[in-house]
């Protein structure tokens, strides 16, 4: 039986919840799990490219442990998940619009197209949603 | 004779040890075996849990001082 594609839609800034997005992706996208991200809101100023590791996450106390234990980055996580397993990053067409930021301003290889969030709603039916 | 490859994950939080694993796979040939030292404590579950789903063998598990012993074969 194949199973469900997971649908994460992602628009918290917070560390702790881009980190979840990011562990669920990957490790979805590499068991035999299609798995689609479409990013929004806060979260899209994860995504700068031009963000320092200390400007790229905001977060609590566990943001705080992450950054010292050294837990995986969550851009490397999404990257592993695209480079190793199905995943598909869409980028908020209008948060675009709203920053005023192109595609080229986010980090380079994650995203796949902007999209808007009908498109993505239209291809989540039948697929298991989570918003993070 | 399979070959084994041994891969240390220790001190890598997951999922780490994990896509570690599965980076791994992509260079062994089918009916190799890789061995994982990971001291994440979900390790020797979530692994396993995986190999089962997309069709790999476990060969076996082994707690030893501070990590698990996680080996697989490579089956597809």
């Amino acid at each position: 039986m194949t199973a469900q594609p997971l649908f994460i839609l992602l628009c918290s800034g917070e560390h702790e919840k881009i980190q979840m997005a990011a562990m669920m992706a990957s490790v979805g996208a590499v068991s035999d799990r299609a798995v689609h991200v479409f990013v929004s809101m806060n979260a899209l100023f994860a995504f700068d490219r031009e963000a320092s590791p200390e400007q790229r996450y905001r977060g609590g106390e566990f943001s705080r442990l992450l950054v010292e234990k050294g837990a995986p980055d969550a851009m490397q996580l999404f990257e592993q998940g695209k480079m190793l397993g199905d995943l598909r990053m869409y980028v908020c067409s209008m948060a675009l619009d709203i920053t005023g930021w192109s595609e080229d301003r986010l980090v380079h290889g994650l995203f796949d197209e902007a999209l808007g969030l009908t498109k993505f709603l239209s291809e989540a039916e039948g697929g298991q949603f989570v918003t993070l | 004779m399979p070959q084994r490859t041994k891969i240390d994950a220790r001190g890598a939080f997951c999922p780490g040890p994990l896509m570690e694993l599965i980076a791994g796979l992509k260079l062994i040939e089918v009916g190799d075996e890789i061995e994982v030292w990971s001291s994440d404590k979900g390790s020797a579950k979530d692994i396993p849990e995986w190999v089962a789903k997309v069709g790999h063998e476990m060969v076996g598990v082994e707690h030893c001082e501070g990590y698990d012993s996680i080996v697989i074969r490579k089956a597809k």
